[in-house]
């Protein structure tokens, strides 16, 4: 008995595309990996315009269009009302895997809670589990640990960013729409009053950056962030702060990494000038890999770090974003 | 109007994890716990705002943990919450955050609950799983990544500013429903000690969470873990050695593409 897969895309931003291309790379992987099975993809929203035809294309066998009023903003409550719908056309057992963005680490909860079966975010690992579930590994402790659960069927995940491969570029799917029942959720919904643009910015958004870059006291004031930034954009990396560097007030709160600020988990995670506090280790530890650039050898952040530099940030940063310059130029595009 | 927080010990961060002997979660002995976690902390800050501006009558704080949670608690009660909750477990149930959703929703539903706030995750599974999952449960709405929140009472909608990769978003949302703060507005405020000495007296029930959950329609399902894992030992950086500026970044790039190909 081969299960399903069902991805529930995020096609609103950027961000929920690469994500959702994520999920269904996951999806596929894990299908394959136990004798294949069908992955479908859902797509809910309202006036859709020209998503379902490129989404066809996005890995899918299927792709399942729930086009209405009644799902034109993200609302946990609807969203996991039409998955269900969708679920119950599927042979079970199914498994859905949710993209690593807001919108799929909101919905896991409530779908799953609604569904009946296991649930959980972050997803690092998946397998299958013959007749009882899925099993996922995730992180605990900003990565200082990990677990693994056994979700029942019907299973639901969201993955962490950059965990899995995106799908590759597929020939075209099925696209079916699918009617919603006219009979929706009880009671009020909510209503959108307004919707403020995505500021603009040549960085991307820092939880799901593949590339993140961090400066710290060691970069030695504000005056200097020039310097990070370069290597930042050479690199297309998100940019991080210490929280040293924030209570100083060198830089916004939105960019500290951390226990109290960002959780991260890029591929890569340059950490410029930061000595390695707990309160910063706890928040990027479990990126995969990491270079640290500092003066003091016996900094802590040498004990995670992947590969280190022992020397000035200041002096260091521009022949580096130079060199990766020039890397990632000979490479091609 | 009036409104509950859901609150949860955690772990410091500091913490040094060893496995329990069963192989499927941490060993408590040694693991230093905070009071509540950061991110409950600021709702309950945000809550407490909110009753100050004249939102809310009550604002009650409800814990699923074991005994010692109870001191999260009062120190809740210390900052301004009106009554405490504490739906208590033993030290060796192990509920998943799915499962405590379910458990939670029942507590929650004993109470007057025209908003229900929670934190954008608990510090130690960082699951971020209860608030739409409780939402579910109670058969309300909910929203998550929330980032401001205006709530004028009697009744009337809430405004509620949230986080989206699309842009920030701006809804108009009737009561009753479950917020799950992205982050607090403020710096959580801290006890005074006639505070302290005043949370002592007032009221904090205790129910065992079984009895909790025999009120829950259906049996929820449980998520077990198998295993609880430490990442092996990290061995330390491979130190880059240079004579020069340009020569450590050359050294560095060639690492990263040839070995590590994270470039």
């Amino acid at each position: 008995m081969s299960p399903t897969a069902l991805v529930v895309a995020d096609p609103r931003s950027p961000v929920g595309i690469r994500t959702t291309l994520e999920a269904l790379g996951a999806a596929r992987a894990l299908l394959d990996r136990s004798g294949g099975g069908k992955v479908a993809l859902a797509l809910l929203g309202h006036g859709l315009g020209d998503v379902p035809e490129a989404a066809k294309r996005w890995g899918a066998d299927q792709v399942l269009v729930l086009d209405d009023p009644r799902l034109a903003i993200f609302r946990s409550e609807t969203y996991a009302w039409g998955a269900e719908g969708l679920v119950k056309r599927l042979a079970p057992p199914v498994v859905v895997l949710l993209p690593g963005s807001t919108m799929g680490r909101e919905l896991v909860g409530r779908l799953s809670a609604r569904l009946g079966g296991g649930g959980t975010s972050e997803a690092l690992e998946l397998e299958l589990e013959e007749t009882r579930g899925l099993r996922v590994r995730r992180p605990l402790f900003g990565g200082k640990a990990s677990e693994t659960l056994s979700l029942p069927f019907p299973a639901v995940a969201s993955l962490r960013p950059n965990a899995f491969a995106p799908s590759e570029a597929s020939a075209a799917a099925p696209v079916e729409a699918v009617e919603l029942p006219k009979a929706g959720p009880a009671g009020p919904g909510a209503e959108l009053l307004e919707r403020s643009p995505v500021p603009v910015s040549d960085t991307p958004p820092l939880t799901q950056a593949p590339v993140v870059v961090s400066g710290g006291r060691g970069l030695r004031g504000p005056e200097n962030w020039p310097l990070l930034e370069d290597l930042a954009r050479a690199l297309g990396a998100g940019l991080g702060a210490s929280r040293a560097v924030v209570d100083a007030g060198w830089r916004p709160a939105a960019e500290q990494v951390g226990q109290t600020g960002a959780s991260v988990s890029p591929q890569l995670y340059v950490a410029v000038g930061i000595s390695g506090a707990i309160q910063h280790l706890v928040g990027m530890s479990s990126s995969r890999c990491i270079v640290a650039i500092n003066t003091d050898p016996s900094a802590p952040i040498f004990k995670v770090a992947d590969y280190g530099v022992v020397g000035d940030a200041l002096v260091l940063l521009p022949p580096l974003t130079e060199a990766i310059r020039r890397a990632r130029a000979g490479a091609g595009p | 109007m009036e409104a509950v927080v859901c609150i949860k010990p955690v772990p410091e961060a500091d913490s040094r994890l060893r496995v329990a002997a069963s192989g499927v979660t941490y060993d408590p002995e040694g693991v230093r716990y905070t009071l509540n976690s950061t991110y409950d902390e600021a709702a309950l800050e945000e809550a407490l705002r909110l009753k100050e501006a004249g939102a809310f009558e009550k604002v009650r704080v409800v814990s699923v943990g074991p005994p010692r949670a109870e001191e999260g608690l009062r120190y809740a009660l210390a900052m301004g919450g009106d009554e405490g909750l504490l739906v208590e477990t033993r030290p060796d149930d192990l509920l998943d955050p799915g499962f405590t959703a379910a458990v939670l929703a029942e507590a929650v539903r004993s109470l007057p609950h025209d908003l229900v706030l929670v934190g954008r995750r608990a510090g130690d599974d960082e699951a971020g799983v209860v608030g739409s999952a409780l939402g579910e449960h109670l058969g309300i709405p909910s929203f998550a990544f929330v980032t401001g929140l205006t709530v004028s009472g009697g009744g009337s909608p809430l405004k509620v500013r949230r986080f989206t990769e699309a842009g920030e978003e701006l809804l108009s949302v009737p009561p009753p429903v479950v917020i799950s703060l992205l982050k607090g507005a403020q710096d959580p405020r801290t006890p005074t000690l006639p505070n302290i000495l005043k949370a002592r007296r007032k009221p904090l029930l205790r129910e065992p969470w079984t009895e909790v959950l025999s009120r829950h329609p259906g049996a929820p399902v449980r998520a077990p873990a198998m295993r609880f894992e430490l990442p092996p030992p990290r061995t330390g950086a491979h130190l880059v050695d240079y004579q020069s500026p340009a020569e450590a970044a050359e050294k560095l790039v060639k690492l990263l593409r040839e070995e590590a190909k994270v470039l």
